[in-house]
Protein backbone atom coordinates (compact mmCIF):
# COMPACT_ATOMS: atom_id res chain seq x y z
CA UNK A 1 0.00 0.00 0.00
CA UNK A 2 1.27 3.45 -0.89
CA UNK A 3 1.45 5.57 2.23
CA UNK A 4 -0.49 8.76 2.78
CA UNK A 5 2.79 10.61 3.00
CA UNK A 6 3.78 9.58 -0.51
CA UNK A 7 0.34 10.36 -1.94
CA UNK A 8 0.29 13.86 -0.46
CA UNK A 9 3.83 14.64 -1.63
CA UNK A 10 3.11 13.30 -5.13
CA UNK A 11 -0.16 15.22 -5.37
CA UNK A 12 1.52 18.47 -4.36
CA UNK A 13 4.41 17.93 -6.76
CA UNK A 14 1.93 17.35 -9.57
CA UNK A 15 -0.15 20.36 -8.53
CA UNK A 16 2.98 22.53 -8.55
CA UNK A 17 3.97 21.49 -12.06
CA UNK A 18 0.42 21.77 -13.39
CA UNK A 19 0.04 25.16 -11.71
CA UNK A 20 3.29 26.37 -13.23
CA UNK A 21 2.17 25.39 -16.71
CA UNK A 22 -1.31 26.84 -16.19
CA UNK A 23 0.16 30.13 -14.97
CA UNK A 24 2.07 30.43 -18.27
CA UNK A 25 -0.87 29.48 -20.48
CA UNK A 26 -3.76 31.28 -18.77
CA UNK A 27 -4.46 34.95 -18.23
CA UNK A 28 -6.03 37.85 -20.05
CA UNK A 29 -4.67 36.22 -23.21
CA UNK A 30 -4.91 32.44 -23.44
CA UNK A 31 -1.96 30.77 -25.07
CA UNK A 32 -2.25 27.14 -26.19
CA UNK A 33 -0.24 24.71 -24.13
CA UNK A 34 1.79 23.55 -27.15
CA UNK A 35 2.83 27.12 -27.91
CA UNK A 36 3.93 27.65 -24.31
CA UNK A 37 6.23 24.63 -24.57
CA UNK A 38 7.64 25.82 -27.90
CA UNK A 39 8.26 29.30 -26.47
CA UNK A 40 9.95 27.93 -23.36
CA UNK A 41 12.23 25.57 -25.24
CA UNK A 42 13.25 28.03 -27.87
CA UNK A 43 11.61 26.84 -31.11
CA UNK A 44 9.57 30.07 -31.10
CA UNK A 45 11.52 33.22 -30.31
CA UNK A 46 9.41 36.21 -31.22
CA UNK A 47 5.84 37.46 -31.46
CA UNK A 48 3.37 38.81 -28.89
CA UNK A 49 2.83 35.40 -27.24
CA UNK A 50 6.58 35.05 -26.84
CA UNK A 51 6.75 38.44 -25.13
CA UNK A 52 3.86 37.63 -22.81
CA UNK A 53 5.27 34.28 -21.76
CA UNK A 54 8.95 35.15 -21.51
CA UNK A 55 8.85 38.66 -20.07
CA UNK A 56 5.58 38.73 -18.11
CA UNK A 57 4.36 35.30 -17.10
CA UNK A 58 7.59 33.38 -16.67
CA UNK A 59 9.12 35.74 -14.08
CA UNK A 60 5.79 35.90 -12.33
CA UNK A 61 5.50 32.12 -12.22
CA UNK A 62 9.01 31.86 -10.79
CA UNK A 63 8.10 34.53 -8.21
CA UNK A 64 4.97 32.62 -7.20
CA UNK A 65 6.85 29.33 -6.84
CA UNK A 66 9.73 30.90 -4.94
CA UNK A 67 7.59 33.01 -2.59
CA UNK A 68 5.18 30.15 -1.94
CA UNK A 69 7.99 27.71 -1.21
CA UNK A 70 9.80 30.27 0.96
CA UNK A 71 6.76 30.98 3.11
CA UNK A 72 5.95 27.28 3.46
CA UNK A 73 9.52 26.57 4.57
CA UNK A 74 9.61 29.62 6.87
CA UNK A 75 6.44 28.44 8.61
CA UNK A 76 7.71 24.87 8.95
CA UNK A 77 11.03 26.17 10.35
CA UNK A 78 9.36 28.34 12.97
CA UNK A 79 6.68 25.86 13.99
CA UNK A 80 9.39 23.22 14.38
CA UNK A 81 11.82 25.49 16.20
CA UNK A 82 9.31 27.02 18.59
CA UNK A 83 7.22 23.83 19.03
CA UNK A 84 4.23 26.09 18.66
CA UNK A 85 1.42 25.55 16.17
CA UNK A 86 0.74 29.29 15.97
CA UNK A 87 4.26 30.17 14.88
CA UNK A 88 4.56 31.92 11.54
CA UNK A 89 6.67 34.78 10.16
CA UNK A 90 4.31 37.11 12.08
CA UNK A 91 5.65 35.71 15.32
CA UNK A 92 9.24 36.84 14.79
CA UNK A 93 8.13 40.31 13.75
CA UNK A 94 9.00 39.94 10.06
CA UNK A 95 5.53 40.65 8.72
CA UNK A 96 5.09 43.74 10.88
CA UNK A 97 8.56 45.01 9.99
CA UNK A 98 8.20 44.40 6.26
CA UNK A 99 4.78 46.08 6.21
CA UNK A 100 6.22 49.12 7.93
CA UNK A 101 9.22 49.22 5.60
CA UNK A 102 7.03 49.14 2.52
CA UNK A 103 4.53 51.72 3.78
CA UNK A 104 7.36 54.01 4.83
CA UNK A 105 8.50 54.29 1.21
CA UNK A 106 5.00 54.25 -0.31
CA UNK A 107 3.76 57.01 1.96
CA UNK A 108 6.81 59.19 2.63
CA UNK A 109 8.72 58.68 -0.62
CA UNK A 110 6.02 57.97 -3.21
CA UNK A 111 8.38 58.94 -6.03
CA UNK A 112 10.81 56.18 -5.04
CA UNK A 113 8.44 53.23 -5.50
CA UNK A 114 11.33 51.10 -6.73
CA UNK A 115 12.70 51.10 -3.19
CA UNK A 116 9.62 49.33 -1.75
CA UNK A 117 10.97 45.76 -1.99
CA UNK A 118 14.33 46.72 -0.53
CA UNK A 119 12.76 48.67 2.32
CA UNK A 120 10.36 45.80 3.09
CA UNK A 121 13.30 43.39 3.16
CA UNK A 122 15.44 45.61 5.35
CA UNK A 123 12.73 46.39 7.89
CA UNK A 124 11.58 42.77 7.98
CA UNK A 125 15.13 41.81 8.93
CA UNK A 126 15.47 44.73 11.36
CA UNK A 127 12.32 43.59 13.18
CA UNK A 128 13.56 40.00 13.30
CA UNK A 129 16.97 41.16 14.59
CA UNK A 130 15.27 43.10 17.39
CA UNK A 131 13.31 39.97 18.32
CA UNK A 132 16.52 37.92 18.27
CA UNK A 133 18.38 40.44 20.45
CA UNK A 134 15.68 40.22 23.08
CA UNK A 135 14.91 36.53 22.66
CA UNK A 136 18.34 34.98 22.19
CA UNK A 137 20.81 37.12 24.18
CA UNK A 138 21.59 36.98 27.88
CA UNK A 139 20.77 34.54 30.61
CA UNK A 140 17.97 32.06 29.94
CA UNK A 141 18.17 33.10 26.29
CA UNK A 142 16.42 31.15 23.59
CA UNK A 143 13.41 30.10 25.64
CA UNK A 144 10.34 29.62 23.50
CA UNK A 145 8.04 31.88 25.51
CA UNK A 146 10.56 34.68 25.50
CA UNK A 147 11.09 34.57 21.73
CA UNK A 148 7.35 34.51 21.00
CA UNK A 149 6.52 37.32 23.41
CA UNK A 150 9.37 39.44 22.07
CA UNK A 151 8.05 38.79 18.55
CA UNK A 152 4.54 39.86 19.42
CA UNK A 153 5.78 43.03 21.10
CA UNK A 154 8.03 44.02 18.18
CA UNK A 155 5.29 43.22 15.67
CA UNK A 156 2.94 45.52 17.59
CA UNK A 157 5.55 48.25 17.57
CA UNK A 158 5.96 48.15 13.78
CA UNK A 159 2.21 47.72 13.35
CA UNK A 160 1.70 50.92 15.31
CA UNK A 161 4.30 52.64 13.12
CA UNK A 162 2.44 51.56 9.99
CA UNK A 163 -0.90 52.69 11.43
CA UNK A 164 0.60 56.06 12.40
CA UNK A 165 1.92 56.59 8.86
CA UNK A 166 -1.47 55.71 7.39
CA UNK A 167 -3.29 58.01 9.81
CA UNK A 168 -0.93 60.90 9.04
CA UNK A 169 -1.24 60.58 5.24
CA UNK A 170 -4.62 58.94 4.58
CA UNK A 171 -4.66 60.12 0.96
CA UNK A 172 -1.56 58.08 0.18
CA UNK A 173 -2.80 54.85 1.74
CA UNK A 174 -4.47 53.45 -1.41
CA UNK A 175 -1.07 53.07 -3.10
CA UNK A 176 -0.02 50.71 -0.33
CA UNK A 177 -3.11 48.54 -0.25
CA UNK A 178 -1.75 46.17 -2.86
CA UNK A 179 1.34 45.52 -0.77
CA UNK A 180 -0.58 45.09 2.46
CA UNK A 181 -3.04 42.55 1.08
CA UNK A 182 -0.28 40.78 -0.82
CA UNK A 183 0.08 40.29 -4.52
CA UNK A 184 2.65 39.38 -7.11
CA UNK A 185 3.80 42.15 -9.41
CA UNK A 186 4.89 42.20 -12.99
CA UNK A 187 8.26 43.84 -12.78
CA UNK A 188 10.06 41.14 -14.75
CA UNK A 189 13.20 39.72 -13.21
CA UNK A 190 14.41 42.88 -11.49
CA UNK A 191 12.98 42.51 -7.97
CA UNK A 192 13.66 38.81 -8.05
CA UNK A 193 17.33 39.39 -8.83
CA UNK A 194 17.66 41.84 -5.94
CA UNK A 195 16.31 39.46 -3.33
CA UNK A 196 17.48 36.14 -4.77
CA UNK A 197 20.55 35.92 -2.49
CA UNK A 198 18.31 36.15 0.59
CA UNK A 199 16.13 33.34 -0.69
CA UNK A 200 19.19 31.24 -1.48
CA UNK A 201 20.82 31.69 1.94
CA UNK A 202 17.47 31.17 3.68
CA UNK A 203 16.81 27.92 1.83
CA UNK A 204 20.33 26.62 2.44
CA UNK A 205 20.15 27.28 6.19
CA UNK A 206 16.70 25.68 6.30
CA UNK A 207 17.92 22.56 4.50
CA UNK A 208 20.88 22.24 6.89
CA UNK A 209 18.46 22.46 9.81
CA UNK A 210 15.94 19.86 8.67
CA UNK A 211 17.47 17.06 10.69
CA UNK A 212 18.39 19.11 13.78
CA UNK A 213 14.81 20.44 13.86
CA UNK A 214 13.54 16.88 13.58
CA UNK A 215 15.49 16.12 16.78
CA UNK A 216 13.78 19.00 18.55
CA UNK A 217 10.44 17.25 17.93
CA UNK A 218 10.87 15.19 21.09
CA UNK A 219 11.89 18.16 23.19
CA UNK A 220 15.07 20.04 24.03
CA UNK A 221 16.40 17.38 26.38
CA UNK A 222 16.20 14.57 23.85
CA UNK A 223 17.81 16.82 21.25
CA UNK A 224 20.60 17.68 23.67
CA UNK A 225 21.00 14.01 24.54
CA UNK A 226 21.59 13.43 20.83
CA UNK A 227 24.34 16.02 20.83
CA UNK A 228 22.37 18.94 19.35
CA UNK A 229 22.27 22.46 20.73
CA UNK A 230 18.58 23.38 20.93
CA UNK A 231 19.09 27.13 21.26
CA UNK A 232 21.41 27.32 18.30
CA UNK A 233 18.99 25.28 16.21
CA UNK A 234 16.16 27.58 17.23
CA UNK A 235 18.16 30.66 16.38
CA UNK A 236 19.27 29.23 13.04
CA UNK A 237 15.71 28.30 12.12
CA UNK A 238 14.39 31.73 13.10
CA UNK A 239 17.20 33.33 11.08
CA UNK A 240 16.36 31.25 7.98
CA UNK A 241 12.66 32.05 8.40
CA UNK A 242 13.41 35.76 8.76
CA UNK A 243 15.43 35.78 5.51
CA UNK A 244 12.83 33.79 3.59
CA UNK A 245 9.81 35.72 4.85
CA UNK A 246 11.47 39.13 4.41
CA UNK A 247 12.50 38.27 0.86
CA UNK A 248 9.00 36.95 0.18
CA UNK A 249 7.45 40.15 1.51
CA UNK A 250 9.77 42.19 -0.69
CA UNK A 251 8.51 40.36 -3.76
CA UNK A 252 4.86 39.77 -2.97
CA UNK A 253 3.75 41.87 -0.02
CA UNK A 254 2.21 40.39 3.07
CA UNK A 255 1.14 36.81 2.46
CA UNK A 256 2.14 35.47 5.86
CA UNK A 257 -1.07 33.44 6.03
CA UNK A 258 0.67 30.96 3.75
CA UNK A 259 3.48 30.44 6.24
CA UNK A 260 1.04 29.68 9.03
CA UNK A 261 -1.33 27.39 7.20
CA UNK A 262 0.68 25.40 4.65
CA UNK A 263 2.75 23.35 7.14
CA UNK A 264 -0.43 22.55 9.06
CA UNK A 265 -2.17 21.42 5.89
CA UNK A 266 0.77 19.17 5.11
CA UNK A 267 0.78 17.69 8.61
CA UNK A 268 -2.95 17.11 8.67
CA UNK A 269 -3.15 15.71 5.15
CA UNK A 270 -0.15 13.40 5.48
CA UNK A 271 -0.69 12.49 9.12
CA UNK A 272 2.88 13.14 10.18
CA UNK A 273 4.64 15.83 12.16
CA UNK A 274 8.22 14.89 11.19
CA UNK A 275 10.18 17.97 10.07
CA UNK A 276 12.09 15.81 7.60
CA UNK A 277 8.78 15.44 5.76
CA UNK A 278 6.88 18.60 6.65
CA UNK A 279 9.55 21.08 5.58
CA UNK A 280 10.23 19.89 2.00
CA UNK A 281 6.57 19.10 1.37
CA UNK A 282 5.54 22.52 2.74
CA UNK A 283 7.82 24.03 0.09
CA UNK A 284 5.81 22.16 -2.55
CA UNK A 285 2.50 22.99 -0.88
CA UNK A 286 3.27 26.71 -0.63
CA UNK A 287 4.47 26.85 -4.23
CA UNK A 288 1.40 24.98 -5.52
CA UNK A 289 -1.07 27.06 -3.54
CA UNK A 290 0.44 30.40 -4.53
CA UNK A 291 0.94 29.62 -8.21
CA UNK A 292 -2.66 28.39 -8.52
CA UNK A 293 -4.10 31.27 -6.51
CA UNK A 294 -2.16 33.78 -8.60
CA UNK A 295 -3.31 32.18 -11.84
CA UNK A 296 -6.94 32.26 -10.68
CA UNK A 297 -6.51 35.87 -9.53
CA UNK A 298 -5.54 36.80 -13.08
CA UNK A 299 -8.21 34.70 -14.78
CA UNK A 300 -11.40 35.03 -12.70
CA UNK A 301 -12.16 38.63 -13.57
CA UNK A 302 -9.79 39.07 -16.55
CA UNK A 303 -8.60 41.53 -17.65
CA UNK A 304 -8.99 42.89 -14.13
CA UNK A 305 -6.47 41.31 -11.78
CA UNK A 306 -7.60 40.45 -8.28
CA UNK A 307 -5.10 40.73 -5.40
CA UNK A 308 -3.83 37.25 -4.68
CA UNK A 309 -3.69 37.62 -0.87
CA UNK A 310 -7.44 37.54 -0.15
CA UNK A 311 -8.01 34.94 -2.87
CA UNK A 312 -5.36 32.74 -1.32
CA UNK A 313 -7.12 32.96 2.01
CA UNK A 314 -10.45 32.18 0.37
CA UNK A 315 -8.96 29.10 -1.27
CA UNK A 316 -6.86 27.99 1.66
CA UNK A 317 -9.18 28.44 4.61
CA UNK A 318 -11.94 26.00 3.54
CA UNK A 319 -9.39 23.28 2.81
CA UNK A 320 -7.64 24.00 6.07
CA UNK A 321 -10.86 23.89 8.10
CA UNK A 322 -11.92 20.67 6.39
CA UNK A 323 -8.59 19.04 7.30
CA UNK A 324 -8.82 20.41 10.82
CA UNK A 325 -12.23 18.84 11.36
CA UNK A 326 -11.01 15.50 10.08
CA UNK A 327 -7.91 15.54 12.26
CA UNK A 328 -7.77 13.17 15.21
CA UNK B 1 32.56 -6.79 24.16
CA UNK B 2 33.53 -4.65 27.15
CA UNK B 3 33.26 -6.26 30.53
CA UNK B 4 30.79 -5.73 33.32
CA UNK B 5 32.26 -3.39 35.86
CA UNK B 6 34.05 -1.13 33.40
CA UNK B 7 33.67 2.46 34.62
CA UNK B 8 31.40 4.57 32.47
CA UNK B 9 30.95 7.78 34.44
CA UNK B 10 33.20 9.31 37.01
CA UNK B 11 32.17 12.58 38.59
CA UNK B 12 33.97 14.31 41.43
CA UNK B 13 33.54 17.61 43.20
CA UNK B 14 30.85 18.74 40.78
CA UNK B 15 29.59 22.26 41.51
CA UNK B 16 26.98 24.34 39.72
CA UNK B 17 25.76 27.88 40.23
CA UNK B 18 22.71 29.32 38.54
CA UNK B 19 22.29 33.07 38.59
CA UNK B 20 24.51 33.40 41.64
CA UNK B 21 22.79 30.65 43.63
CA UNK B 22 24.75 27.52 44.43
CA UNK B 23 22.78 24.48 43.30
CA UNK B 24 25.50 21.83 43.59
CA UNK B 25 28.71 22.15 45.56
CA UNK B 26 30.46 18.84 45.67
CA UNK B 27 28.90 15.75 44.18
CA UNK B 28 30.98 12.60 43.70
CA UNK B 29 29.57 9.63 41.85
CA UNK B 30 30.67 6.73 39.69
CA UNK B 31 28.67 4.51 37.37
CA UNK B 32 29.87 1.25 35.86
CA UNK B 33 28.54 -1.18 33.30
CA UNK B 34 26.01 -3.65 34.61
CA UNK B 35 24.88 -1.61 37.59
CA UNK B 36 22.03 0.68 38.47
CA UNK B 37 22.91 3.62 40.65
CA UNK B 38 20.01 5.54 42.17
CA UNK B 39 20.41 9.19 43.10
CA UNK B 40 18.03 10.11 45.90
CA UNK B 41 17.49 13.25 47.91
CA UNK B 42 14.83 15.74 48.97
CA UNK B 43 13.14 18.05 46.47
CA UNK B 44 15.49 20.85 45.49
CA UNK B 45 18.63 18.99 46.61
CA UNK B 46 20.06 19.18 43.09
CA UNK B 47 19.41 15.64 41.81
CA UNK B 48 18.03 16.68 38.43
CA UNK B 49 20.66 19.38 38.02
CA UNK B 50 23.32 16.75 38.64
CA UNK B 51 21.78 14.44 36.02
CA UNK B 52 21.73 17.23 33.46
CA UNK B 53 25.28 18.32 34.25
CA UNK B 54 26.57 14.75 34.16
CA UNK B 55 25.03 14.37 30.70
CA UNK B 56 26.42 17.66 29.46
CA UNK B 57 22.99 19.25 29.01
CA UNK B 58 24.12 21.95 31.39
CA UNK B 59 27.62 23.17 32.25
CA UNK B 60 29.35 22.45 35.53
CA UNK B 61 31.15 25.36 37.15
CA UNK B 62 33.50 23.18 39.19
CA UNK B 63 34.67 19.61 39.41
CA UNK B 64 35.47 16.84 37.00
CA UNK B 65 33.10 14.73 34.88
CA UNK B 66 34.54 11.94 32.76
CA UNK B 67 32.78 9.51 30.46
CA UNK B 68 34.85 6.39 29.78
CA UNK B 69 37.91 8.30 30.94
CA UNK B 70 37.40 11.36 28.73
CA UNK B 71 36.60 14.74 30.20
CA UNK B 72 33.14 15.92 29.20
CA UNK B 73 34.52 19.31 28.20
CA UNK B 74 36.61 17.78 25.43
CA UNK B 75 33.82 15.59 24.04
CA UNK B 76 31.78 16.86 21.10
CA UNK B 77 28.01 16.48 21.03
CA UNK B 78 27.96 13.45 18.77
CA UNK B 79 30.77 11.69 20.64
CA UNK B 80 28.94 12.25 23.91
CA UNK B 81 25.73 10.95 22.31
CA UNK B 82 27.43 7.57 21.86
CA UNK B 83 28.55 7.39 25.49
CA UNK B 84 25.35 8.26 27.34
CA UNK B 85 21.67 8.83 26.65
CA UNK B 86 19.34 11.00 28.69
CA UNK B 87 15.75 10.00 29.46
CA UNK B 88 13.78 13.09 30.49
CA UNK B 89 11.18 13.15 33.22
CA UNK B 90 8.38 14.56 31.15
CA UNK B 91 8.41 13.48 27.54
CA UNK B 92 7.30 15.98 24.93
CA UNK B 93 4.39 14.44 23.03
CA UNK B 94 4.22 16.02 19.57
CA UNK B 95 1.26 15.39 17.27
CA UNK B 96 1.71 13.23 14.18
CA UNK B 97 4.75 11.30 15.40
CA UNK B 98 4.63 7.51 15.64
CA UNK B 99 6.61 5.36 18.03
CA UNK B 100 8.78 4.18 15.13
CA UNK B 101 9.39 7.82 14.13
CA UNK B 102 10.39 8.73 17.68
CA UNK B 103 12.82 5.84 18.00
CA UNK B 104 14.38 6.67 14.64
CA UNK B 105 14.90 10.25 15.87
CA UNK B 106 16.79 8.66 18.77
CA UNK B 107 19.05 7.01 16.22
CA UNK B 108 19.68 10.17 14.22
CA UNK B 109 23.00 11.06 15.85
CA UNK B 110 24.36 8.17 13.79
CA UNK B 111 23.06 9.53 10.48
CA UNK B 112 25.24 11.73 8.26
CA UNK B 113 24.00 15.26 7.53
CA UNK B 114 22.57 14.33 4.13
CA UNK B 115 22.37 10.57 4.43
CA UNK B 116 19.34 8.82 5.77
CA UNK B 117 19.32 5.70 7.88
CA UNK B 118 21.37 2.69 6.77
CA UNK B 119 20.39 -0.99 7.20
CA UNK B 120 22.48 -1.14 10.38
CA UNK B 121 20.52 1.84 11.73
CA UNK B 122 17.27 0.00 10.99
CA UNK B 123 18.59 -2.99 12.94
CA UNK B 124 19.55 -0.76 15.85
CA UNK B 125 16.12 0.87 15.82
CA UNK B 126 14.26 -2.43 15.92
CA UNK B 127 16.60 -3.76 18.59
CA UNK B 128 15.98 -0.69 20.74
CA UNK B 129 12.23 -1.18 20.31
CA UNK B 130 12.39 -4.84 21.24
CA UNK B 131 14.63 -4.17 24.28
CA UNK B 132 12.15 -1.58 25.54
CA UNK B 133 9.27 -3.89 24.58
CA UNK B 134 7.51 -1.36 22.39
CA UNK B 135 7.60 -3.22 19.02
CA UNK B 136 3.86 -3.73 19.14
CA UNK B 137 3.34 0.01 19.52
CA UNK B 138 5.51 0.77 16.49
CA UNK B 139 2.78 2.38 14.34
CA UNK B 140 0.90 4.05 17.14
CA UNK B 141 0.97 7.84 17.46
CA UNK B 142 2.66 9.12 20.62
CA UNK B 143 -0.49 11.10 21.39
CA UNK B 144 -2.44 7.84 21.83
CA UNK B 145 -0.11 6.19 24.38
CA UNK B 146 -0.57 5.79 28.12
CA UNK B 147 1.97 7.27 30.53
CA UNK B 148 3.73 3.94 31.04
CA UNK B 149 3.88 3.18 27.32
CA UNK B 150 5.22 6.66 26.66
CA UNK B 151 7.97 6.19 29.23
CA UNK B 152 8.99 2.86 27.65
CA UNK B 153 9.12 4.62 24.29
CA UNK B 154 11.39 7.26 25.87
CA UNK B 155 13.68 4.46 26.96
CA UNK B 156 13.59 3.00 23.43
CA UNK B 157 14.51 6.43 22.01
CA UNK B 158 17.49 6.54 24.39
CA UNK B 159 18.52 2.96 23.57
CA UNK B 160 18.54 3.75 19.85
CA UNK B 161 21.40 6.11 20.59
CA UNK B 162 23.49 3.00 21.24
CA UNK B 163 25.18 4.38 24.34
CA UNK B 164 26.23 2.04 27.14
CA UNK B 165 24.88 4.38 29.83
CA UNK B 166 21.38 5.71 30.40
CA UNK B 167 20.65 8.61 32.70
CA UNK B 168 16.96 8.71 33.61
CA UNK B 169 15.53 11.69 35.46
CA UNK B 170 12.54 10.54 37.55
CA UNK B 171 11.09 8.42 34.73
CA UNK B 172 8.39 7.04 37.01
CA UNK B 173 7.42 10.26 38.79
CA UNK B 174 4.16 10.62 36.87
CA UNK B 175 3.28 6.94 36.62
CA UNK B 176 0.83 4.78 38.53
CA UNK B 177 1.90 1.68 40.46
CA UNK B 178 1.60 -0.78 37.57
CA UNK B 179 3.45 1.40 35.10
CA UNK B 180 6.14 2.20 37.67
CA UNK B 181 6.74 -1.53 38.19
CA UNK B 182 6.85 -2.09 34.46
CA UNK B 183 9.43 0.64 33.87
CA UNK B 184 11.46 -0.62 36.84
CA UNK B 185 11.54 -4.16 35.42
CA UNK B 186 12.59 -2.71 32.07
CA UNK B 187 15.48 -0.76 33.64
CA UNK B 188 16.58 -3.83 35.62
CA UNK B 189 16.53 -5.98 32.48
CA UNK B 190 18.79 -3.45 30.78
CA UNK B 191 21.23 -3.68 33.66
CA UNK B 192 21.29 -7.44 33.09
CA UNK B 193 22.18 -6.69 29.48
CA UNK B 194 25.22 -4.79 30.75
CA UNK B 195 23.97 -1.23 30.50
CA UNK B 196 24.91 1.19 33.25
CA UNK B 197 21.92 3.14 34.52
CA UNK B 198 21.88 6.29 36.60
CA UNK B 199 18.38 6.71 37.97
CA UNK B 200 17.23 9.93 39.59
CA UNK B 201 14.36 8.95 41.85
CA UNK B 202 12.60 10.34 44.90
CA UNK B 203 10.84 7.14 45.99
CA UNK B 204 13.21 5.49 48.48
CA UNK B 205 11.40 2.15 48.49
CA UNK B 206 11.66 2.00 44.73
CA UNK B 207 15.33 3.02 44.85
CA UNK B 208 16.00 0.25 47.37
CA UNK B 209 14.28 -2.31 45.16
CA UNK B 210 15.96 -1.51 41.85
CA UNK B 211 19.37 -0.05 42.69
CA UNK B 212 22.67 -1.79 43.24
CA UNK B 213 23.99 1.35 44.87
CA UNK B 214 22.40 4.54 46.13
CA UNK B 215 23.92 8.01 46.32
CA UNK B 216 22.20 10.53 48.58
CA UNK B 217 22.37 14.18 47.55
CA UNK B 218 21.41 16.74 50.16
CA UNK B 219 21.85 20.51 49.85
CA UNK B 220 23.94 20.13 46.73
CA UNK B 221 26.40 17.58 48.17
CA UNK B 222 26.65 13.82 47.89
CA UNK B 223 26.63 12.77 51.51
CA UNK B 224 26.53 8.97 51.31
CA UNK B 225 27.02 6.18 48.80
CA UNK B 226 26.59 2.43 49.15
CA UNK B 227 24.07 -0.37 48.93
CA UNK B 228 20.53 0.83 49.67
CA UNK B 229 20.30 -0.82 53.09
CA UNK B 230 23.74 0.38 54.16
CA UNK B 231 22.93 3.96 53.27
CA UNK B 232 19.24 4.52 53.84
CA UNK B 233 19.26 4.05 57.59
CA UNK B 234 16.52 5.55 59.79
CA UNK B 235 19.12 7.96 61.09
CA UNK B 236 20.10 9.26 57.65
CA UNK B 237 16.48 9.48 56.49
CA UNK B 238 15.67 11.46 59.58
CA UNK B 239 18.62 13.81 59.06
CA UNK B 240 18.05 14.41 55.37
CA UNK B 241 14.26 14.28 55.00
CA UNK B 242 13.27 15.15 58.54
CA UNK B 243 10.97 12.14 58.75
CA UNK B 244 11.04 9.08 60.97
CA UNK B 245 11.11 6.17 58.54
CA UNK B 246 12.60 2.75 58.15
CA UNK B 247 13.39 0.79 55.04
CA UNK B 248 12.08 -2.79 55.27
CA UNK B 249 12.96 -5.67 52.99
CA UNK B 250 11.32 -9.06 52.89
CA UNK B 251 11.35 -11.73 50.16
CA UNK B 252 12.80 -9.32 47.60
CA UNK B 253 10.11 -6.73 48.29
CA UNK B 254 10.85 -3.37 49.76
CA UNK B 255 8.78 -0.88 51.71
CA UNK B 256 9.30 2.29 53.58
CA UNK B 257 7.60 2.44 56.96
CA UNK B 258 6.99 6.11 57.51
CA UNK B 259 5.80 7.96 60.56
CA UNK B 260 3.85 10.35 58.36
CA UNK B 261 2.35 12.45 61.14
CA UNK B 262 5.23 12.14 63.56
CA UNK B 263 6.08 15.73 64.44
CA UNK B 264 9.25 15.19 66.39
CA UNK B 265 11.43 14.60 63.38
CA UNK B 266 10.16 17.60 61.49
CA UNK B 267 10.73 19.87 64.46
CA UNK B 268 14.17 18.52 65.14
CA UNK B 269 15.14 19.47 61.60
Amino acid sequence: MISRRVIVAAFLALATVAGAVASLALGAVEIPFGDVIRILFGSVDSGPDYEIVRTLRLPRMVEALLVGAALGVAGACLQGALSNPLASPDVIGVTGGAGFGAMLVIILLPAQAALVPLSALVFGLVAATMVFLIGFVGERAGGIGRVILAGIAIASLFGAGTAALMAAFPERVPAGIFFLVGGLTTTGWETLQQVLPYFVVGFIVAILLVRPLDRLTLGDEVAASLGSKPRRIRFGAAFAAALLASAAAAVAGLLAFLGLVVPHMVRLAAGTGRTTYVMPVSALGGAALLVWADTLARVIAAPVELPVGPLLVLLGVPVFLWLLRKAV
Amino acid sequence: MPLTGETLLEASGVGVEIAGTTILEGVDLTLSRGELVAVVGPNGAGKSTFARVACGLQKADRGRIEWEGESISTLRGRELARLRAFVPQRPQVPAGVTVADAVSIGRSSHFGPFRGSSPSDHDAISEAMSRARVEKLSDRLLTTLSGGELQRVQVAVALAQDAPALVADEPTAQLDLGATAEVSRLLRSLVDQDFGILLIVHDLALAAAVADRVTVISDGRSIATGTPFEVLTPQLISEVWGVEAELISRDGRSALHVGWLDRAAGERR
